[in-house]
């Protein structure tokens, strides 16, 4: 797969591992030049797949169900009680497979059946779990083409051996983290979020290159079941929003993370796979008297209970589509669609039915519970913000392992490969750009008034496109060329002028450069 | 004051004994009962509500109380713990701590309206209580509370650390616990910790989950919780040989606050529906529990505690008339009766000998206990002290001091902490001990009923070591307003930790992660290593200088509060061989006294039989009120159905 390299830096990077790999290539064969060998092909080969984004949280924070949303099908098997026990990766690819492979490296098939339902992976008989490394499943869908995802099992399990799991794989000791992203889900912020946090973007290595200020953009933060943070009522989602941006703002999660989101996974993942006969369902109920659904739907238990109300059973007997909402119905809604859940399709139903616009079939539906469940957002900067800094995240995971093998295995004819290193960690502009950005965030840089906002969007902290940098509707090319010109001049002056502190004239040096970054990539097109 | 049921008897009861003791002019006792009296007074059962951070602590307790009397928001969370108790005139009183200029501690109240009451406990007008206070006392008039002290904790693991060492340090004493846990996810590893603490520490503790409406599949998470509290620990978590018998007494009560609060909200609802709700919501089994359990056994335990004293006042008492009486019916055997008590009374006389057996044991045993405990504190921190040298190797202090000085600073809590709760259990089997041999020394000369534990085992009558363990409010806003006024500096961090042990609490944190995880495990390429080594060597130089200084402190500190329990243990004893002698003396005084005359030693000896049968009435009294709560909290319980909801 050929990645698209705008800052040039992947390229930069490989020549860097490669340079690493021809002097470890040789030499004797102890076991730490052989450790190192495996960690930097790993490292190469990582340069050419498609980002590794771990979702990881704690215990029943909704990891698998968000992944199924973000995938649109239910790959990842879901459960009231602690359901994923193995990091399992989810790759794109023609065919589906199932793999697991063993702590020693050894790999088996791994017998698997899709149903309605999803995928079911037959664990049974993989013998001893503590064994198995890691599930690797193969499955074509155009939701993993950009990223493959790795679920991974909850932390301050009570099954410690499921936590540490995760914890060797997003911050083990002997590696480089095995993702190059994280999409971290909470419930609220706990001083144990913010440790794990903290390990992955390793803000203590922040120094040379700013690497930790890398590692903490690319993470997300999701404050995930929004519905329950709100109370469940129908303004749950939009309190949960609330609650997301003043953990925006917060001192202790801002260094740490790209952006905090809310989103309602369970509505999310129900939305992205809703199906017909759940539509007719929810819009019969939607048809009954509200006071007394609302009724039932005081809780989850009223709402699965064997016999509903008598004013809503008439209704529902009397409804157009025939439906029958019986109890195994019911007890399907809930599962799929949470108290929360129900409340907002049946009210967004109601409404569509009485104005004839709107909500009023099955993919307005979908698409209207996607936005309400906080996906679209979610999805929306993980694209941009993430997945569109491919090359930075891929660097900087490529670059640890240099930096990590360079360090535990050293060698005295190791000086040109760590001098390029050291070259590539303090002059990649990419690299500037997030420890600036960082810096930014954290306000440890005093930029006059209302020009800090413009700093971070130019250095490219909304996305690393022409337009968002420029905060353009869209990106035109004449009309990118001014306003990169014009915010060209404006830095200039401000990263000239002797008043400027010296951290803020670093700063606008910086955005400088990305204003010719950008008007360097137009050049082509002038032609 | 609130007094329902037998309390108002039992006030009674004692005042009577007081008046008693004073009518046959014994100080003494007198003195001794006015004790018992006050501890009758405020009977009020401690019941904290603890749980994670954002569990549904505040909305669980509004709840409880049947309307929204607390403020609870979606992202604030609760800064200062609020206890509610119930009071006619509805009021809000914040209580903190303030160092006078000579340096004594002493509280300062402020009143305010209970409307603002969230701009001075959440984080909405007070994060991380920066305005230091350290309670507030909620007054309400909610009929549930009759009996209780309602503690609603800030929750633990938030970002705003402190939060989390108040609620460990209200453990201790507490009549019972609540650990809030949300429905929709099985028990966590710190949350069970945080069970298992508490059980270690209260007698009654249940796991109460909320927002059973919200999540569809509760029945499985509770049993889920049960089968893990029934195993103690996670599956395959291999080390620890925790204690986890305890657990199995723990009970899960699934609960819904939105309903029991919707039930209690909308005034237009059928009462049917609104009785349904509540039904559903679980909560009235919780007030159940509250009532029947908590503050009817706290009730019993009074009670007995009570009438054991009156019982014993009684019998000293009893035991002059009739010495005076046998002497009176048969003068020929007056001086033999004197004699016989006089001989008493040297036994009694020997028990508060510096040589008296108890008195060696309890010599021995704080002797011993200081010894243990040090060196318990010392082998905890000299664990931490290696960690922190092992992860100090492989990092910069430089770049991770920041994150490092907190990190160590709760594991030399946590370790102190444990040693405190260790050494509070040995010091109370020493008590325990002690009074046996008291009662064994003083055999055929002590009341029978003086001491020796009570029925249910609970230890003495008088329980000297409780009333030193109990939690003292102002002692711990003193240390926490200390507390806010250095953080930040890493004197601050050194000095907190010593004062929240300074103030007897017990501050186990379970919420910690190690130093390998909070550092980030990767190694330095640092080019000027030299630098490196000695910034390295000087942060180790100063963890061990911090440990030492701390176990200097705590040190200091738990031989000084073994002093002050081998103070408080031998004059209770030797107060209770004092009224013992000076009883006899009495009587000796009595039988020696008898009148030759027969006409006025007849009219005495109806006098006396007079005042023997009075006596005796008190004691038949306490007695019986003794067997009714003895009979059962149980029967007491449902005669105070809940009033609250759905009325």
């Amino acid at each position: 797969m050929s990645a698209p390299d705008p800052s040039g830096l992947v390229g930069a990077t490989r020549s860097v591992v490669d340079g690493a790999l021809h002097l470890y290539g040789s030499g004797p064969a102890d076991p730490a030049t052989a450790w190192a060998r495996a960690v930097l092909h790993d490292a190469r080969a990582r340069l050419d797949e498609p980002l590794r984004v771990a979702l990881a949280g704690t215990l029943k924070a909704g990891k698998s169900t968000l992944l199924n949303a973000l995938v649109g099908e239910r790959i990842a098997a879901t459960d009231a009680g602690e359901c994923t026990r193995l990091v399992t990766w989810y790759r794109d690819a023609p065919s589906a497979a199932v793999v697991r492979e063993d702590v020693d490296g050894r790999r088996g098939a791994v017998p698997f059946t899709r149903d309605a339902e999803g995928l079911r992976i037959d664990l049974g008989g993989i013998g001893d779990p503590a064994r198995v490394g890691r599930l690797l499943v193969d499955w074509p869908s155009r939701g993993l083409a950009d990223a493959t995802l790795v679920d991974t099992p909850g932390l301050e399990s009570i099954r410690e051996t499921n936590s540490r799991r995760t914890l060797s794989f997003v911050t083990p000791d002997d590696r480089p983290s095995g993702a190059d992203a994280v999409v971290y889900l909470m419930r609220h912020a706990h001083r144990s979020d913010v440790g794990f946090l903290e390990a992955f973007a390793d803000l203590a290595q922040g120094g040379a290159g700013g690497l930790g200020a890398v590692g903490a953009s690319g993470t997300i933060v999701v404050l995930s079941r929004a519905d329950e943070v709100g109370g469940g009522g129908l303004d749950a989602v939009t309190t949960a929003g609330q609650v997301a941006q003043a953990y925006r703002e917060d001192p202790a999660l801002r260094p740490l993370c790209q952006t905090v989101v809310a989103v309602d996974g369970l509505l999310a993942e129900t939305a992205r796979t809703l199906r017909q006969s759940e539509f007719t369902a929810l819009r019969a109920l939607a048809r009954a008297p509200r006071a007394e659904v609302d009724a039932l739907l005081l809780s989850a238990d009223r709402f699965t209970a064997a016999e509903p109300p008598a004013v809503v059973a008439e209704a529902l007997a009397s409804d157009p589509d025939g439906v029958r909402l019986d109890e195994p119905t019911r007890r399907r809604l809930m599962e799929r669609f949470g108290v929360f859940g129900i409340r907002s399709a049946t009210t967004v139903l109601r409404r569509g039915a009485r104005t004839g616009r709107g909500v009023v079939d099955s993919p307005s539906l979908a698409e209207e519970l996607v936005r309400r469940s906080g996906l679209g957002e979610l999805r929306d900067v993980l694209s941009s913000r993430v997945l569109g800094r491919r090359d930075v995240h891929q660097a900087r995971s490529a670059l640890l392992a240099v930096d990590l093998v360079l360090g535990r295995a050293p060698r005295p004819d190791a000086g040109p490969v760590a001098a390029e290193l050291e070259r590539l960690l303090t002059g990649a502009h990419a690299f500037t750009e997030q420890r600036l950005l960082a810096a930014l965030r954290q306000g440890q840089v005093g930029l006059p008034e209302g020009t800090a906002g413009e700093a971070e969007r130019l250095l490219g902290g909304e996305g690393p496109g022409a337009a968002e940098r420029l905060g353009l509707d869209d990106g035109a090319g004449s009309d990118v060329r001014a306003a990169a010109l014009e915010a060209l001049d404006r830095w200039r002056v401000r990263a000239e002028s002797p008043l400027t502190s010296r951290a803020a004239a670093e700063v606008a040096r910086a955005v400088v450069r990305s204003c010719e970054g950008l008007i360097g990539a137009l050049r082509p097109g002038e032609h | 004051m609130t007094q329902q049921g037998t309390g108002g008897e039992l006030t009674e009861l004692v005042a009577l004994a007081r008046r008693a003791a004073t009518a046959y002019e014994r100080p003494d006792l007198e003195r001794r009962l006015a004790v018992v009296a006050r501890a009758v007074a405020d009977d009020r059962a401690r019941v904290l509500v603890v749980g994670e951070f954002k569990a549904g602590k505040t909305e669980l307790v509004n709840a409880l109380l049947g309307g929204r009397a607390l403020p609870t928001d979606a992202h604030r969370a609760t800064t200062v713990p609020t206890v509610c108790v119930h009071g006619e005139q509805a009021g809000v009183v914040l209580v903190r701590g303030v160092a006078e200029p000579d340096g004594r501690a002493s509280t300062e109240q402020q009143p305010v309206s209970p409307g603002a009451l969230a701009e001075h406990v959440t984080e909405k007008g007070n994060p991380e209580n920066r305005a230091g206070w350290s309670h507030a006392e909620a007054t309400l008039p909610r009929p549930v509370l009759e009996g209780l002290r309602l503690v609603d904790t800030p929750g633990a693991g938030g970002l705003a650390s402190p939060a989390s060492l108040s609620t460990m340090a209200e453990l201790p004493g507490a009549d019972a616990v609540l650990v809030v846990a949300d429905a929709g996810r099985e028990l966590t590893a710190p949350e069970l910790a945080l069970v298992r603490t508490a059980a270690a520490v209260s007698p009654t503790v249940a796991v109460v989950l909320t927002r059973t409406d919200l999540h569809p599949h509760w029945r499985r998470i509770a049993d889920l919780d049960r089968g893990h509290l029934d195993r103690g620990r996670g599956e395959g978590s291999g080390g620890g040989g925790h204690g986890n018998e305890g657990l199995r007494a723990v009970r899960v009560l699934p609960t819904s606050a939105a309903l029991a609060l919707h039930a209690a909200e909308e005034a237009d609802l059928p009462a049917e529906t609104a009785q349904a709700l509540v039904t559903e919501s679980g909560i009235e089994e919780l007030r159940r529990l509250l009532v029947s359990e908590v503050v009817a056994g706290r009730q019993a335990r009074r009670v007995r505690m009570a009438t054991d004293e009156v019982l014993v006042a009684c019998e000293q008492l009893a035991t002059t008339f009739r010495a005076e009486r046998d002497a009176l019916a048969d003068p020929a055997r007056a001086h033999r009766i004197a004699a016989e008590v006089e001989h008493s009374r040297a036994r009694a006389a020997a028990l508060r000998d510096r040589a008296a057996r108890w008195q060696q044991t309890l010599n021995d045993g704080v002797a011993d206990l200081v010894s243990d405990i040090e060196y318990d504190l010392r082998d905890r921190l000299r664990a931490v002290v290696t960690d922190a040298e092992t992860a100090l190797e492989d990092t910069d202090p430089a770049k991770t001091w920041e994150q490092f000085a907190p990190w160590l600073h709760q594991q030399v809590s946590a370790g102190v902490s444990t040693n405190v709760v260790w050494a509070e259990e040995r010091t109370r089997w020493l008590a325990e001990r002690v009074a046996t041999h008291f009662a064994e020394d003083g055999e055929g000369v002590l009341p029978p009923v003086a001491v020796g534990p009570s029925p249910d085992g609970s230890g003495l009558v008088a329980d000297p070591v409780g009333m030193l363990a109990a939690p003292d409010h102002e002692k711990f806003g003193f240390a926490q307003s200390l507390m806010i006024g250095m953080r930040g500096s890493y004197g601050g961090v050194l000095m907190i930790g010593m004062l929240t042990t300074i103030g007897g609490m017990a501050l186990l944190n379970p919420f910690s992660v190690g130093a390998g995880l909070l550092l980030g495990s990767k190694t330095l390429v640092d080019e000027r290593k030299r630098a490196l080594r000695r910034r390295q060597s000087e942060a180790k130089q100063a963890v061990r200088r911090h440990v030492d200084d701390v176990i200097f402190q705590a040190g200091k500190n738990s031989r000084d509060m073994l002093r002050e329990v081998q103070r408080t243990l031998r004059d209770h004893f030797t107060t209770t061989a004092e009224e013992l002698e000076r009883s006899l003396a009495a009587t000796a005084e009595a039988a020696h006294a008898v009148e030759a005359d027969g006409a006025k030693r007849s009219a005495r000896l109806a006098d006396v039989e007079a005042e023997l049968e009075r006596v005796e009435h008190l004691a038949d009294r306490a007695r019986r009120e003794r067997a009714r709560a003895s009979a059962g909290p149980a029967r007491s319980s449902s005669s105070r159905p809940s009033r609250l909801v759905g009325a």
